[in-house]
């Protein structure tokens, strides 16, 4: 028998998958904040920390960028519960991907923070200008030129790593596919749907994080 | 608690385990490898078609534009289940492992045409052009000037890329590919306890991708060097 493909009882679900992606960017900007305050103190304790605090926060970022994140978020899922901190799904994925994009975010963090040069600072100091004022005028435009690229790119990994979140049973796209093929049985249009819907949220994420970063830091970048 | 915990140490460390695990690493290792070094040479192709400017190209170009977006814009889960039913729509004999294999290939080759065309891109114009002056074809200007110069932006982020993927085959384990986080899934399900198991395959997988990350640093480091 032939496998024909039928798009019509797939395509009254898709509101339904819709809702799902809204869910995923949800989470992945939630993610994406934590991580992003995560990666400010580690990047800070990596450059201006002791000796003991730069061990520790180059640990953390070693460990958690060496190993996937899939089998972290099952180490806090199934292993936490046995020190008796039980975490929902939600709460589970949530703070895996945070220390997740947290290490990631110290390692991008810490090299606009080397990129800074001194003499840039000293040559605002000559100019006059107040320590407020070589923040506002130097420091962040240089630190957003350098920044804003990988952050954005960052963005748009983490956008397509919640997918993962599927696998503990958590209602984002990825999973309302999930929850979609078991009742249609129509597993080729689902997943292609679904994988249209990603396309397009990130291209869509991908042009607002372009145009914002015009618009604030005149950062130059392409889409394709 | 801790008296149940180093109960169990003995009776998950044996040898069959042992063994077990280190066959599902090996096969985590493997379908990386093997997926990223047949994605390199596809996605080397697709990146030559997509800077091609010629004109009879453009269909290809546009098939190789779509191509490289699609598998970079879908997460590595769907692109998993629509090929594995895809694969069983078309009443493919396939193993699991050769599912994932596939995938690993078809995503690895949409990521590592992107770092190519950013390599090739990053050879001066000016270049090109005194290729052209002395009449190089095509294969030529490639192969005699622009791969050459080219070559030391590419390696370390399609290295990096690799490393990436071995973290990443661990969704294999959805459609039951028995590498390193579907054994520790295993042994879960055999009544370990969960941190001790995902403790270890978290461990297992930093051995991996440890060293390997030291070697990509230090090959970034030296072809940086070179490059002045």
């Amino acid at each position: 028998m032939q496998y024909t493909i039928h798009f019509s009882q797939v395509l009254e679900y898709i509101p339904y998958l819709i809702g799902g992606a809204w869910i995923s960017l949800q989470i992945a900007f939630l993610a994406f904040c934590g991580g992003m305050v995560i990666g400010l103190a580690g990047a800070m304790a990596k450059t201006f920390g002791n000796r003991v605090l730069r061990a520790i926060v180059g640990a953390y970022v070693t460990f958690f960028t060496n190993t996937p994140q899939l089998v972290q978020i099952y180490f806090i899922f199934f292993g936490l519960p046995q020190f008796g901190l039980v975490l929902s799904s939600y709460e589970a994925v949530l703070v895996g991907m945070t220390l997740n994009a947290g290490a990631y975010a110290t390692e991008i963090q810490r090299a606009g923070f080397i990129s800074v040069r001194k003499s840039e600072l000293e040559a605002a100091e000559t100019m006059g200008m107040s320590l407020l004022q070589s923040v506002r005028y130097v420091i962040l435009p240089h630190l957003a030129r350098v920044l804003y690229p990988p952050f954005s790119n960052l963005y748009i990994i983490m956008t397509l790593g919640t997918s993962m979140a599927a696998i503990f049973g958590l209602e984002e796209l990825t999973g309302r596919s999930f929850n979609v093929n078991a009742r249609t049985f129509r597993s080729i249009e689902v997943f292609s749907i679904t994988a249209g819907l990603y396309i397009l949220v990130t291209i869509a994420a991908s042009f607002i994080l372009l145009y914002l970063g015009r618009w604030l830091f005149r950062v130059k970048g392409k889409v394709f | 608690m801790w008296a149940s915990f180093l109960e169990e140490i003995p009776r998950f460390f044996t040898y069959y385990n042992g063994i077990f695990l280190l066959q599902a690493g090996a096969r985590t290792i493997g379908l990386s490898a093997i997926g990223c070094i047949i994605g390199f040479a596809i996605g080397f192709f697709l990146a030559i078609i997509r800077i091609s400017r010629e004109r009879s190209f453009l269909p290809m170009r546009l098939f190789s534009i779509n191509f490289v977006e699609f598998f970079r814009r879908v997460p590595f889960l769907v692109t998993l289940m629509l090929i594995f039913f895809v694969c069983q729509a078309l009443k493919l004999q396939l193993s699991v492992f050769t599912v994932a294999m596939i995938t690993v290939c078809l995503i690895a080759s949409g990521f590592i045409a992107e770092i190519v065309r950013a390599g090739i891109e990053s050879v001066h114009i000016t270049q090109w052009d005194a290729a052209e002056v002395l009449n190089l074809s095509m294969a030529q200007k490639l192969r005699l000037v622009i791969v050459p110069q080219a070559w030391k932006v590419i390696l370390p982020p399609a290295f990096s890329f690799f490393l990436s993927f071995i973290k990443d085959t661990a969704l294999a384990s959805q459609i039951g590919v028995i590498e390193l986080t579907y054994a520790g899934k295993v042994f879960n399900n055999k009544g370990f306890s969960a941190i001790l198991v995902f403790g270890t395959i978290l461990m297992m997988y930093f051995i991996i991708s440890y060293p390997l990350t030291r070697f990509g640093r230090w090959m970034e480091r030296k072809l940086a060097i070179s490059k002045h």
